[in-house]
């Protein structure tokens, strides 16, 4: 009896051992293929390594563009369980209507986003109700900390972190970085085991040639020439004139770079480059520098501008005040319409346009922004008979702030033209430099004498008897020049009689100059002259500019005993 | 059987059973720790994105249109006048102190 258990009971086992060696040659041999692919579903899990877009420093090392961490709420429509209060709630921590946001949630599917991007504390508020089927997923966000500091420099990006607009977009493809996948080991609750590998991929840094502070002079100062003039826009371009490197564009009116996407069209224009306007007697610059540099004209030349007026293509142009003789010096110091075009008339037609085209005028100047414009100036041969009056005093022409600035940068600098630009320095994510953009395609445009001559007229410009005696600075002699253009009405296509645009362009200090600039400013109400609307902006960012740039006063008793220090 | 058979094999049966149970141990041991990683990776991730926040909250108190209000508001601050500055300039020749400690040299 025992012997015959004792075989029923060998049997049994042996049969069961059987069993499992079969069910494991199954499952090892048999079917390994798709259980190993099983497996794999089950614990392996492949992430996209995120992607962080690069830092912006102004030249400084001032970060301007950064990354935070955000966190995304999503909804599982499947596994969504949540009454009517929860909804209600979570509806006002997302600011929705609560059956607005019922109607975004399909009734199959197992993604949809119910708000991306969250605050940290509204994410916990949400996290705090509980609700099944929601989860978040961590994402990057793009932070302006300087809000409309610069905004139109910079730009902004989307919600998908795609460049819109400024640096973001220019330098695109420097500032994000090559993503890919990763591997990650997950237990069978769906856990994620450590497996050591960085998931993030940093894009390169850019250093700009802006400076944080001159950049808010500027704008603090356009601010409130918008507000005491009641301006419809207005523009400020600070930039190095020797090596083209920009140090401030302020535009008004302006955006917060966080809500860029909900910026209006005409807050988010780059007006320093992406608009042109008539410029007035600024353009007086091509008549002046091409009459001395064919050697037409010298400072003391005399100009008879007695009758007040003068006669081109049948049509009679007109000083704003009436005077007898002026040298050359004066027409440019006093802003002489009939001086300019008797000037003009010496120079001529094709001069003209030759020399408007070598300082830029017309032709895009290449600065690293997206959307710069060309301007217009025509060619000669399609000018009409009152053309040459006209451009003379910088009507007919079309020009862009920068372009302006470029211009008399020649002067500053002696006769160089140069490229303005916005980037100074491309850094890896390792700390190297990847690109530079130091060295300054300079080309000479006019000879260093012409240059030089042109520089002491416009120091008149701004000394008694000038047309900008505002811009003038104690203890710097500042040369610039005025401009006051009607703008064209976009109804009649004519010269408005209310609206002008009155700017301003020069250099300080005169002699060794720190900094060109550019204001200009659209539609004043109350005022319209350059020298009065402009050229007080201009007094204002380069008083406080050049003490924050440490440049010393060149009337100041202790100047010549300033403190040396020995290395 | 020899008697070095007798007490050898329950040795190598126990040394078997330890071998596996410690190869067991050892495993688990290894799934421990990549769970504790994770966690503290989780953690890492948790005080980076805390770290960036307030680096940005640094950088936004002090960008200077914030120094400067609160400086002119609160504090009464006023940019100096330029007459007021004195400027100091690097000069890399040497001073008469210099001068003559070089020569001694």
């Amino acid at each position: 009896m025992n012997k015959k258990r004792a075989v029923i009971l060998h049997t049994a086992i042996v049969v069961s051992f059987m069993l499992v060696s079969f069910r494991l040659a199954d499952l090892m041999i048999i079917d390994h293929k798709r259980l190993q692919e099983r497996a794999q579903q089950q614990h392996i899990k492949v992430e996209d390594i995120q992607v962080r877009r690069g830092t912006i420093f102004d030249r400084r090392g001032r970060e301007l563009a950064l990354n935070l961490e955000a966190e995304s709420l999503y909804c599982d429509p499947e596994a969504l369980n949540a009454d009517t209060e929860d909804i209600r709630k979570l509806a006002s921590f997302v600011n929705n209507e609560p059956a607005r946001m019922l109607a975004q949630i399909p009734d199959k599917g197992r993604f949809v986003w119910i708000k991306r991007k969250l605050p940290p504390e509204t994410a916990d508020k949400i996290r705090a109700l509980r609700i099944e089927g929601l989860d978040f997923l961590t994402e990057a966000k793009r932070f302006y900390p300087k809000r409309e500091l610069a905004s139109h420099i910079i730009g902004f990006v989307g919600i998908d972190n795609q460049a819109l607009e400024g640096i973001e977009l220019q330098y695109d493809k420097y500032l994000t970085a090559k993503g890919g996948k990763v591997i990650m080991e997950r237990d069978a609750s769906g856990k994620t085991l450590s497996s050591g590998v960085t998931v993030e991929a940093q894009g390169n840094n850019i250093v700009l040639t802006i400076d944080e502070v001159l950049q808010r002079l500027a704008e603090k100062e356009l601010d409130r020439a918008m507000k005491q003039w009641r301006a419809a826009a207005a523009s400020a371009i600070m930039m190095d004139p020797y090596t083209g490197e920009i140090l401030a564009i302020a535009n008004r009116p302006a955006y917060d770079a966080n809500r860029g996407g909900s910026a209006r069209g005409f807050e988010k224009r780059n007006r320093a480059i992406t608009d042109c306007y008539e410029p007035g007697s600024t353009f007086k610059l091509i008549i002046g520098v091409g009459s001395l540099e064919e050697k037409l004209v010298k400072p003391d030349t005399v100009f008879d501008v007695s009758k007040g007026g003068v006669q081109v293509g049948g049509k009679t142009i007109r000083d704003v005040h009436k005077y007898g003789l002026l040298t050359f010096k004066e027409v440019i110091q006093k802003s002489s319409n009939v001086g300019s075009i008797l000037a003009g008339m010496k120079l001529g037609k094709e001069n003209i346009y030759r020399y408007a085209k070598l300082f830029g005028f017309g032709d895009k100047t290449g600065i690293d922004l997206p959307g710069e414009i060309s301007g217009w100036i025509h060619k000669p041969e399609q000018w009409s008979g009152t053309s040459l009056g006209a451009i003379s005093i910088g009507q007919e022409v079309a020009v862009t702030p920068i372009q302006m600035l470029r211009a008399y940068s020649a002067i500053a600098n002696g006769g160089f033209l140069v490229r303005p630009h916005v980037v100074s320095e491309i850094i890896s994510p390792d700390n190297r430099t990847f690109a530079s953009f130091r060295d300054s395609d300079n080309h000479r445009i006019i000879s260093a004498k012409t240059a030089e001559t042109f520089k002491n007229i416009l120091k008149s410009v701004t000394e008694e008897g000038g047309t900008a005696k505002n811009a003038s600075i104690d203890g710097n002699p500042v040369a610039g020049k005025t401009g006051t253009a009607q703008m064209i009405d976009p109804v009649t296509k004519r010269y408005s009689r209310d609206k002008y645009v009155s700017s301003f362009v020069g250099f300080v200090p005169a002699d060794n100059p720190r900094l060109a600039m550019i204001i200009i400013v659209y539609e004043p109400k109350g005022e319209i002259y350059g020298g009065v609307v402009a050229a007080p902006v201009f007094r204002e960012i380069t008083r406080q500019a050049l003490s924050y740039l440490n440049v010393p006063r060149e009337d100041s008793p202790g100047q010549h005993a300033a403190l040396l220090v020995s290395r | 059987m020899s008697l070095a058979m007798l007490v050898l094999r329950p040795v190598m049966v126990i040394l078997l059973f330890a071998g596996v149970f410690g190869l067991v141990y050892l495993r688990s041991n290894v799934t421990k720790l990549e769970y504790s990683l994770g966690e503290l990776e989780k953690k890492k991730v948790h005080c980076l994105r805390d770290r960036k926040m307030l680096f940005a909250e640094k950088t936004s108190q002090l960008s200077f249109a914030r120094l400067e209000s609160s400086a002119d508001d609160r504090d009464g601050f006023v940019l100096p006048d330029r007459l007021q500055v004195v400027h100091v300039s690097k000069d890399t020749r040497s001073l008469p102190r210099l001068a003559s400690l070089k020569q001694k040299q």
